[in-house]
């Protein structure tokens, strides 16, 4: 492996690492603050976040799909059947051409 | 192996598999660049960041500039702080090392489905998110490795919809931390900021960055504006 190839896997790794100990750092600062709702609402804005930018510029048959997706989330509160159920209805409107 | 953490070993499987064929697609990519396969094994395991290492591997490829890349891979990284940062109480009481390896084993995966199932029940914690990232990140170095060797091979799974069932998964473990009406405000704002960062060209790391923000901002806002009528 090259020494380019070395570098941009070495500095990468320390530079994620850093990431996560920064976040760690700032929790720890957080939950002894004032400010410790904020550690209470972040997992569901990330995870909101990180769905909506899942479907940002997907076509319609897509967000069908989220929206089956959501209903069966929301009946089962359960992450293996909506994923599962959530896959074959995302194939079922591909296969029916929405 | 203790219960919690073989507990959170079963849970992962079926999101620890989908992310390999990701792996797998990673693993090729990075071998076209000139990594050998056990040099993309090494990245996998000790970067531990699907979304930067294809970013800074991408990047190397097109401009050859190790600081660019290894910047660009970074900063897709940066949701990591509010990540770990909400891992707080799950991780209190664990000596240093051990807090160092649950960060590193944390993923978008485990973390998302740690979070969902404490919702739902208290006891879920540290066992379940280090039990959970070890699958997660043994298969994420795995198959990355695997891609750099046989990642040709295999065929294009997202006309079948595997992009969609991660997707559909964050769905339920958004359900999961769904507490009330009380958030619908500010999970709208996460929710409409992250498309229009998104939607104005951004990487969508960003956007989830930027979305998250914009949540805290508003129900800070509202809390403000509560506290001012009391």
């Amino acid at each position: 492996m090259s020494g380019a190839l070395w570098a941009v896997t070495s500095l990468l790794a320390l530079a994620a690492f850093l990431v996560r100990v920064a976040g760690l750092s700032a929790g720890e600062r957080i939950r002894a603050s004032r400010q410790a709702w904020i550690l209470d609402d972040l997992p569901g804005l990330i995870v909101v976040s990180l769905v909506a930018s899942s479907l940002t510029g997907q076509p319609l048959p897509t967000w069908i799909a989220a929206g089956v997706a959501l209903g069966i989330a929301i009946m089962t509160n359960h992450v293996i059947a909506t994923m599962a159920l959530g896959v074959v209805a995302f194939a079922g409107l591909k296969w029916l051409g929405v | 192996m203790t219960h919690g953490m073989k507990v959170g070993a079963l849970a992962i499987l079926p999101l620890a598999l989908g992310a390999a064929v990701y792996g797998f697609a990673f693993g090729l990519l990075a071998a076209q660049v000139g990594f050998p396969w056990w040099g993309v094994g090494l990245m996998s395991a000790s970067v531990h960041a699907g979304s930067s290492q294809i970013v800074a591997v991408e990047q190397f490829a097109s401009t050859g500039a190790v600081l660019g890349a290894v910047f660009a891979g970074a900063a897709l990284n940066l949701r990591y702080v509010g990540i770990v940062a909400s891992l707080s109480e799950v991780l209190n009481g664990l000596s240093l090392w051990k807090k160092l390896v649950a960060i590193h084993v944390t993923g978008d995966e485990n973390w998302a489905l740690t979070m969902a199932e404490r919702a739902k029940s208290p006891d879920v914690g540290a066992k379940f998110l280090l039990g959970s990232g070890m699958v997660m990140i043994s298969v994420w170095t795995t198959s990355t490795a695997l891609g750099a060797v046989i990642g040709a091979v295999l065929p294009n799974l997202e006309r079948f919809g595997l992009g969609f069932a991660f997707t559909a998964a964050f769905i339920a473990m958004a359900r999961g931390l769904w507490r009330g009406r009380s958030q619908a405000l500010a999970w709208s704002v996460a929710a409409g900021a992250t498309i229009a960062v998104v939607s104005l060209g951004a990487p969508k790391a960003y956007g989830i960055v930027a979305g998250a923000i914009c949540g805290l901002v508003a129900i800070y806002l509202v809390r403000r504006a509560k506290e001012a009528t009391r």
